[in-house]
């Protein structure tokens, strides 16, 4: 049985800019590159931990009016910022940790994604950076 | 440089806005999300060429 429950209603800045109005999933996850060290002798193979390349990938819903979506990001592809997440809107504590990835680095910035009938979302992923978690 | 809050999605408009670590400046100023409150001066006028033959 589940002990805590929380309704997923994170809140995201992007460079500072809250988009979280514009937001339907982000995805914050914490990569060490695994450098193997398995060496003669071994029966497994072993590893140790290397450089973090941590990720936020994202979906926001897209928009060319002035201080939204495309304002925010246009400037940022291959770039490197900062973005934050916070798994819900109430205020910074140990049960709603603020995640920080530093100098993370926007490589792809998908313009348009038109589809049929359907509104215009587009996906990015947020590489690298330093990782920092706040409780306060 | 000094930076006024220029959209509601940053914080109060019209308060300093003073850069975090890492936050990239030049997208904000792009986006127009914050302005510098350093002034510009209006440059000199121009020359008239007055030696006209």
């Amino acid at each position: 049985m589940a002990t805590s429950t929380y309704l997923s209603n994170p809140t995201i800045t992007i460079n500072a800019v809250d988009l979280t109005d514009q937001c339907n999933s982000a995805v914050l996850t914490r990569v060490i590159e695994a450098l193997e060290s398995t060496s003669f002798g071994k029966t497994a193979r072993v590893y140790v931990g290397g450089l973090e390349n941590s990720t936020l990938t994202v979906s926001l819903m897209n928009s060319f009016v002035a201080s939204e979506t495309y304002a925010t990001l246009s400037a940022l592809v291959g770039t490197a910022t900062t973005v934050t997440l916070k798994p819900t809107s109430a205020a910074t504590s140990a049960t709603n940790p603020i995640s920080t990835l530093t100098g993370c680095y926007l490589e792809t910035l998908p313009i348009v994604n038109g589809q049929l009938g359907a509104l215009d979302v587009i996906d990015l992923v947020f590489t690298g950076g330093v990782y920092s978690v706040a409780t306060s | 440089m000094a930076y006024v809050i220029a959209s509601p999605r940053l914080g109060t408009v019209g308060d300093v806005f003073e850069p975090a670590d890492g936050i990239n400046v030049e997208a904000l100023l792009a986006g127009g999300f914050i302005k510098s409150t350093i002034k510009t001066t209006k440059s000199d006028k121009p020359i008239k060429d007055t030696n006209e033959e």
